[in-house]
């Protein structure tokens, strides 16, 4: 029998570059089949081929054994593929059966359309799935995972025979991951062709057993991952081993920051650390447990209902980001795309927009030293490729992360922020970024790294705070330190440790 | 600063822009040509000074428009604000202010309409369009009021002389507007405050994580804009000797056309002094030569309609996946 999917040379030319370059491998009904490689390996180029939104320049796409052309998304559909994206494209204040039947509504006499039975239609297609979700709610209301699997029981109601998901879980908790894979599972289980797009290997192991690898647009390999361990997997999509990752602590006793009785009008209840020179601090606890509104209160973004912030023993207050920078402090948002960057401006003018008065002393920006303090700050981080002109939004979200780290350098910032510190990132970039965060308290930074991914928080944090329900539940020395005591801290007590995804 | 050391960087700084800004003179260039070639005189000195001289309120307006439309927001009052200020400076010199400060005080004026503006959308949060749309009727409505619908007759010679008067050959209008426009491209290129515009129309979230000061960069904006447009009104009560409290109907499309042309884009972020100024010529020229060759005003009209959707689908095919 042929396989559900299949990929016969594809290759793509792009004016520049070539994107694809003869890939070929197979998908089989049923099957759940990880895509991995780098940010720019091709994986999205290729799933946008089969999704119908780039035409391949050569080769083919066949679905039981058939070619079929996928001219645009709507026919890729028509021929049961259905995409979901990372970044979900849904209306927001559309029902959730609205969502569902988007761009081909069920209509009475053509004209009108049929509201009740896309409800009764979509609520069928959920109740396969997660029954708890009203498909006449507002999708603006449902939280990300379960907007995961609206998406989900939509390719259902398309009786879809491929489901192709990029990244559907970089925003997910562990719990939610887990909901997900069920769910993933039971479509397989239904014969449906699944090609799974993650950065995390931890989940790709665990929901897949074969995987394709792709680096700079070719196939490295197609191989079953029972066979391989992670690193090995690792060395195929970046191309080289990876450094052995040892964590070095240059912790000191001296408190730069230190919080007390802190709370918000959002999520954060009186919370009370100290922040020591050189130290880096994770900070872990689920998506929601108010570890970002914490980062935005020290970084002045939002304003504390009570509590005071000191830095170097001096009570600071915040009422803007403009005051906690000037007292030194700086954050390296978790949305790059929505509070990181400036897309159109050069990789230059969004490292300096924090630190203008510096570069301009006497009203006019000194453009000589600005390109000389760009230099050496976006070699420090080591920018690629080198084109400090170029608008930011043409580089990789490693590279961006890289150019808003250099922001924070630039202005002189002591205290660094990090929140999600590698969403999005690749892997080889990843450990970069780890280095970097190193070098920094090495030299007398102090920095705080919320990380929902507790490999990151294990390999950086000299000391983990785990924060529930907007308090601080549990703090770890390195020596309590594990993903089990983390996970313990973190879950709110109605739920059993059981029933949280068992790691490692 | 020493540009010898800087030409290679500089240049690449600039590319993208100039890029777009080349685009613009090209444009400016082929409907010279064209008319050039259609409309004998057209080449003529004297009509060249025309056309710069019928250009030079709208490229003033444009030029605060511009700045504001790189900050994200749109000023739809100019027209209303330049007929605030100018009926009441105009009525100060009737009544013997002496001329210079009657001037100021429609700077003032101008000043503060743009205030109004800017803290209704930087601290109220309200939408720019709505803002400035409700006081385009508010700042007319006043003018009406204060001049009971009758225009400001009379204006001292001495200062009427001021902007009818010339400088190196060219009209003063003419002057007064190329400096702004040195000192708009200054701001928007060398000044923090021209990369703060440009930072919070391209991403406010992250210009304000980055510790931008957000309100202010935009009250700025508006302000510049409202002084700019009181500039205008100098201008034309100048020229005519009276002021009306009509005057500006519809310079706000006009201003908004030339700064498109010119390669602002009204998602904010992304706008060119240099573009903006070549747009209020072109904007200039193709009246001027549709006039001279005797056109009606019904097709100059269209002719502007399609000058600015042929550029901005010239800028949509160029630049493709923006």
């Amino acid at each position: 029998m042929s396989p559900r999917l299949q990929f016969q040379g594809i290759s793509k030319l792009f004016p520049a570059v070539r994107a694809l370059d003869g890939v070929s491998f197979s998908v089989g009904a049923g099957e759940i089949h990880g895509l991995l490689g780098e940010n720019g390996a091709g994986k999205s180029t290729l799933l946008r081929i089969l999704s119908g939104v780039y035409r391949p320049t050569a080769g083919s796409v066949l679905i039981d054994g058939k070619p079929v052309t996928l001219v645009n998304p709507v026919a890729a559909r028509a021929a049961g593929v259905a995409m979901i994206h990372q970044e979900l494209q849904q209306v927001p204040r559309l029902s959730v059966a609205q969502n569902m039947f988007l761009g081909h509504p069920l209509t009475r006499g053509a004209i009108f359309v049929a509201r009740r039975e896309q409800e009764r239609r979509a609520a069928e297609a959920l109740a396969a799935i997660d029954p708890s979700i009203d498909p006449a709610a507002p999708l603006g209301t449902l939280k990300v995972a379960q907007r995961q699997i609206v998406e989900i029981a939509r390719a259902l109601l398309d009786r879809a025979r491929i489901v192709a998901m990029d990244e559907p879980t970089s925003s997910l908790t562990p719990s939610e991951f887990e909901r997900l894979a069920q769910v993933i599972t039971g479509l397989a289980r239904d014969g449906v062709a699944v090609v799974y797009v993650s950065h995390k290997l931890d989940e790709v192991f665990g929901i897949c057993r074969r995987a394709t690898i792709m680096r700079d647009g070719v196939v490295v390999d197609s191989v079953d991952l029972n066979d391989l361990s992670e690193k090995a997997v690792v060395a195929m999509m970046v191309g080289r081993e990876l450094a052995q990752e040892q964590h070095n602590s240059h912790a000191t006793n001296k408190v730069m920051l230190s919080a007390r009785g802190l709370s918000s009008a959002t999520k954060v209840r009186n919370v009370s650390f100290d922040l020591h020179r050189g130290e880096v601090l994770g900070i872990a606890g689920l998506v929601g447990s108010g570890r970002t509104e914490l980062l935005r209160l020290l970084a002045g973004a939002d304003r504390a209902t009570a509590g005071t912030i000191a830095i170097d023993g001096k009570a600071a207050r915040f009422f803007s980001p403009r005051d906690a920078i000037a007292a030194g402090v700086g954050l390296v948002p978790e949305e790059r795309k929505r509070e990181g960057i400036v897309p159109l401006r050069s990789i230059t003018s969004n490292m300096a927009l924090a630190s203008m008065a510096v570069f301009a002393p006497r009203g006019l920006i000194d453009h000589a030293r600005l390109k000389q303090v760009a230099a050496e700050k976006m070699s420090r981080v080591n920018l690629r490729p080198f084109l400090l002109d170029r608008p930011i939004r043409l580089f990789s979200g490693g590279n961006q992360q890289k150019a808003i780290i250099g922001r924070w350098l630039a202005a002189g910032t002591r205290i660094l922020l990090f929140d999600e510190p590698t969403r999005g990132i690749d892997v080889g970039a990843k450990a970069e970024i780890y280095h970097l965060i190193e070098e920094l308290a090495a030299e007398g930074h102090a920095v705080v790294v919320v990380s929902s991914e507790l490999p990151e928080v294990i390999r950086l944090a000299d000391r983990v705070l785990v924060m529930r329900d907007g308090t601080i539940a549990a703090e770890l020395d390195r020596a309590n330190l594990s993903e089990q005591a983390i996970a313990a801290h973190a879950i709110p007590q109605t739920q059993t440790p059981a029933a949280q995804p068992a790691r490692q | 600063m020493s540009d010898a050391t800087l030409v290679r960087p500089q240049a690449e700084f600039l590319r993208g822009v100039s890029m777009r800004d080349a685009g613009t003179l090209i444009g400016l260039v082929v409907i010279l040509a064209v008319f050039g070639a259609l409309v004998p005189g057209f080449f003529a000195e004297r009509n060249l000074i025309n056309i710069l001289q019928q250009s030079s309120i709208n490229a003033c307006l444009a030029l605060g428009m511009t700045l504001v439309i790189i900050s994200g927001g749109i000023d739809l009052s100019v027209g209303p604000t330049a007929a605030l200020s100018a009926v009441i400076s105009a009525s100060m010199m009737v009544a013997g202010v002496p001329f210079p400060l009657a001037i100021a005080a429609g700077f003032a004026i101008g000043l503060a309409c743009g205030l109004v503006n800017g803290v209704l959308v930087a601290h109220v949060g309200l939408q720019p369009f709505i803002v400035t749309l409700g006081t385009l009727s508010t700042y007319r409505a006043l003018a009406l009021i204060y001049t009971g619908g009758n225009p400001v007759l009379g204006l001292p010679p001495g200062f009427r002389a001021v902007f009818n008067g010339s400088l190196f050959g060219l009209p003063l209008a003419v002057v007064i507007v190329a400096c702004v426009a040195v000192v708009a491209w200054v701001v928007l290129k060398k000044t923090p405050f021209g990369e703060y515009l440009l930072a919070v129309g391209g991403n406010e979230e992250a210009a304000y994580i980055a510790g931008v000061p957000i309100a202010r960069t935009k009250i700025a904006a508006y302000m510049i804009s409202g002084l700019l447009a009181a500039l205008a009104a100098q201008i034309l009560i100048g020229r005519l000797g009276a002021a009306e409290p009509i005057l500006g109907n519809l310079w706000e499309l006009d201003a908004i056309a030339a700064a498109a042309i010119g390669g602002a884009s009204l998602m904010g972020g992304k706008g060119s002094v240099v573009g903006t100024i070549l747009g209020a010529v072109i904007l200039g020229a193709m009246r001027n030569g549709l006039t001279l060759m005797n056109v009606q005003s019904f097709y100059q009209l269209l002719a502007t309609g399609l000058i600015i959707l042929a550029a901005m689908l010239i800028d949509r095919v160029t630049r493709g996946r923006g």
